[in-house]
């Protein structure tokens, strides 16, 4: 058994509305992409061992749409959908992203794929909406407080002399 | 979200952008209401009516000295919004581990 790679993400925040995690995987880019990319592969990954993908429709062009549905343990189901913007196998999709628990939070994720001595290096990109967006959203949603602001205040508190100081 | 746990709940008390302001103008220490004020673009009364927020989440203390009420942070009460962060960063370490190991089981599937 080689060594696998497990627990080697990165988790970096690198600004205020973005969250970048970064992972090598020892497999060829085009195999890499489709295991992200195709609901047959996604169905066998995505879901924690003791959730289950109750929907998982993926529509790989640009203006199409994906939706993930994963039921918990106990029933609740957590709804992920979302439309493709940018579509380039095998490097590269951008794609806007919404979770259903989180009303009136908006994110544009971004997956580029880069091989190099036959390992694939995945960055994956979490873009939460500009101010002018959520400010946008929060008119016609007619919230006047969404979970995108506390997704900024742990950005800062990943910072552990942020929180410890004071 | 106009619910009535805005002032029980440590998450929805920190949703709005201005208490966020005010923590961080407590992080380098105590501070008179005064002083808070004057760091920020708020008015006296705006301030006031969030650290009484603040207050009653527990993410900040007040205490009086002479005529001041002077305010600092109690960082301990963020710890739910740490284990909360905490099991989401966990949850993607996983996830992608979970993948990795399927990579490698598609790939020794190819070789055979």
């Amino acid at each position: 058994m080689t060594p696998n790679r497990h627990g080697s993400a990165r988790i970096e925040f690198p600004n205020d509305l973005e969250i970048v995690l970064t992972r090598e995987f020892d497999a060829p880019i085009q195999l890499v992409f489709d295991v992200l990319t195709k609901p047959e592969h996604v169905n066998k990954w995505f879901a924690p061992y003791e959730e289950k993908m109750k929907v998982c429709s993926i529509d790989l062009r640009v203006g199409g749409n994906y939706h993930f549905v994963m039921v918990t343990e106990d029933g609740t189901e957590c709804s992920f959908r979302g439309t493709f913007l940018e579509v380039e196998p095998p490097t590269r999709t951008v794609e806007t992203w919404t979770f259903e628990g989180w009303p009136g939070v908006e994110a544009v994720e971004t997956v580029d794929l880069h091989e190099a001595d036959g390992v694939t290096r995945l960055t994956h990109t979490l873009a939460f909406r500009d101010k002018g967006g959520r400010d946008h959203m929060n008119r016609t949603d007619g919230l006047e407080s969404s979970y995108d602001n506390v997704e900024v205040l742990l950005r800062s508190l990943l910072d552990p002399e942020g929180t410890v100081s004071g | 979200m106009a619910r009535s746990s805005t002032t029980s709940d440590v998450f929805n008390a920190i949703a709005e952008a201005h208490r966020r302001d005010i923590l961080d103008a407590l992080i380098t220490g105590e501070k008179a209401v005064g002083e808070i004020v004057n760091g920020l673009p708020m008015s006296q009364p705006q301030v006031s009516k969030h650290l009484r927020v603040l207050s009653e989440v527990g993410l900040v203390r007040c205490r009086s000295e002479g005529r001041r009420r002077l305010y600092r942070l109690e960082p301990a009460r963020l710890r739910p919004l740490q284990e909360w962060l905490a099991k989401y960063e966990q949850a993607w370490h996983d996830r992608m581990d979970r993948m990795d190991d399927y990579l490698s089981e598609l790939q020794r599937g190819e070789r055979q």
